[in-house]
């Protein structure tokens, strides 16, 4: 039987973990906070397809995966909101926004 | 190949490569272009996936709430030209790509040996489906995500507060 390409679920899977990678490489690679939150916006998107992903071809008779791919996009904007919030605080007391030179976050 | 295969391979190489710009873009707002390209082709994804309110809650959060987001603290956090240079060392990139290559090594030896290689049974779950998934056995995470934005939104709001009145 002849399937066609997008009815393979590695294609999906390579492309999650490929979003997966670049999100851990500029976690670690990024220097100021916004970056690494992009980064790691990247990070929960590959998530999300990984988890459509097996949804849709190892069990297709219940909507589970599609539910927690809503929740990690619900928690990804929380998190957001709440990391962009920090980093203007800390762009008010520092004047940079830069990761390696925060050392205390109190005072 | 069918037209369909086409776009398909159009949209994964849209998506790879908006995830490589966000990795290598000196410039964070050219990073951000690429997030939300790497973003639009997961949308695009999701819809070859047969969930199409997936794809459009994808465009609506990610590309239309937390990407503004972004921009908005990239243009509060100081002037653009005063910024540092955005990458760390040559031997931190070493290591990150080290890192994230097993990483990627590791979980794509998994992936080939644990899940089947073929096959796409019939996918019938739609929206209403999702929905009767949250309000059944996901009431308590349904809930508790809503209870999650609200406490987040309250938090950035009072962090906002006390840090200009302190001033």
């Amino acid at each position: 039987m002849n399937y066609l390409l997008y009815d393979h679920l590695h294609v999906y899977l390579f492309v999650a973990i490929f979003l997966l990678f670049c999100g851990i490489a500029g976690v670690l690679y990024r220097r100021t906070l916004i970056g690494m939150l992009v980064s790691m916006e990247l990070i929960m998107n590959g998530a999300g397809l990984n988890l459509a992903a097996l949804n849709r071809f190892v069990s297709p008779e219940n909507a589970s995966g599609l539910a927690f791919t809503l929740i990690i996009m619900g928690i990804a904007a929380a998190e957001a909101a709440l990391a962009l919030s920090i980093i203007i605080l800390i762009f008010r007391k520092y004047s940079h926004i830069e990761g390696g030179n925060l050392e205390e976050m109190k005072d | 190949m069918n037209a369909g295969e086409i776009v398909f391979l159009f949209i994964i190489l849209a998506t790879m490569c908006g995830a490589a710009m966000t990795l290598f873009s000196p410039s964070i707002v050219y990073a951000l272009v690429g997030l939300v390209t790497a973003m639009f082709g997961v949308a695009g994804l999701y819809i070859y996936l047969n969930s199409p309110f997936l794809a459009m809650m994808q465009i609506l959060i990610y590309v239309g709430a937390i990407t503004v987001l972004i921009v908005f603290a990239i243009m509060l956090a100081g002037p653009l030209y005063r910024r540092p240079s955005e990458w760390t060392t040559r031997g931190k990139l070493g290591a990150a790509l080290g890192v994230a290559l097993i990483s990627l090594l590791l979980f794509f030896r998994f992936v080939v040996e644990t899940f089947p290689k073929y096959g796409a049974p019939r996918f019938v779950m739609g929206t209403k489906d999702i929905g009767r998934a949250f309000f059944n056995e996901l009431m308590l995470p349904f809930e508790l995500i809503s209870l999650l934005i609200v406490v987040g939104i309250l938090g950035a709001i009072m962090l906002a507060i006390f840090s200009r009145g302190r001033r």
